[in-house]
């Protein structure tokens, strides 16, 4: 029997190599939660420190704070390793701007969580409408 | 028995459950079949760029860094292939994609030795 060496980990599927780095993770519903892994196990749970939620709708978005997450593996759909360019953190011009910014399309815009909440809302809105418009012209049968 | 025969004829991208075992294959386009549960047959993969689709429609394009036995896969160099549609995923390069959630996986259509891959489905259906 051969021991593992410990680099064995960034040749294996496991999140070992993810632990102590800001990834996005992605949820079943939807959901995308940002936030150091701390810990996991062979499930994919994992313990998420200093959670965010990402919300976007349409060009805006924002970053809601959770706190110290524990989530159900079952739940996980995708973990993802951030990206950040290393040089704009050593770029002083840069490093005034939103560090977060650069993780998503430059026309994105961070907004409050009120106004968020109220996109949101109008979108669910919106959808639910569609769907029930849809629902009333089914006897028209297009398709 | 040829796998083939097992297909729906309208569908060019159908999960195949074998009839011998519980291994499960994926019938991918082109006439590609894989055994998931033989996962060191991806490991011929490894390396190579492949789109994994998710139940939830999600399809990432990525290098294939490495597969375990309840088909988690991890992808380098990721892109998603409706990046419009998912801007959250812009900043995502190397990620870890959980098995259950994994639709298809496409492989490059050198990817797979069918003749080798026949030959091991039987060598399994036989139970040895």
């Amino acid at each position: 029997m051969s021991w593992a060496s410990p680099e064995d980990i960034y040749l294996s599927t496991s999140l070992a190599s993810y632990l102590d780095k800001k990834l996005l993770v992605l949820l079943r519903d939807g959901r995308k939660l940002l936030g150091t892994l701390r810990s996991f196990d062979q499930f994919a749970n994992a313990v998420l420190e200093g959670a965010c939620e990402r919300v976007i709708v349409g060009e805006i978005y924002c970053d809601i704070p959770l706190g110290l997450y524990i989530i159900r593996g079952e739940n996980v759909v995708l973990i993802g390793e951030l990206y950040t360019c290393t040089f704009l953190l050593i770029d002083f011009v840069l490093i005034d701007k939103d560090v977060d910014k650069e993780e998503l399309p430059p026309h994105m815009t961070r907004v409050p969580e009120a106004e968020i909440r109220r996109a949101q809302k109008a979108e669910r809105e919106a959808t639910d409408l569609k769907g029930t418009m849809r629902k009333r012209m089914e006897f028209l049968d297009m398709d | 028995m040829k796998f083939s025969s097992k297909l729906s004829p309208n569908s060019d991208a159908a999960k195949v459950v074998s009839p011998f075992s519980s291994t499960t294959h994926f019938h991918l386009r082109r006439n590609r079949t894989i055994a998931a549960k033989d996962y060191r047959e991806h490991s011929d993969l490894v390396g190579r760029e492949v789109t994994v689709e998710l139940k939830n429609d999600l399809a990432i394009r990525g290098t294939l860094h490495s597969v375990d036995q309840y088909l988690n896969i991890k992808l380098e160099n990721t892109r998603v292939v409706d990046e419009d549609k998912y801007p959250h995923m812009r900043s995502v390069r190397n990620c870890f994609i959980r098995g259950s959630v994994v639709r298809y996986v496409q492989l490059p259509p050198d990817g797979v030795d069918i003749e080798l891959l026949h030959d091991a489905t039987r060598r399994e259906a036989r139970g040895g």
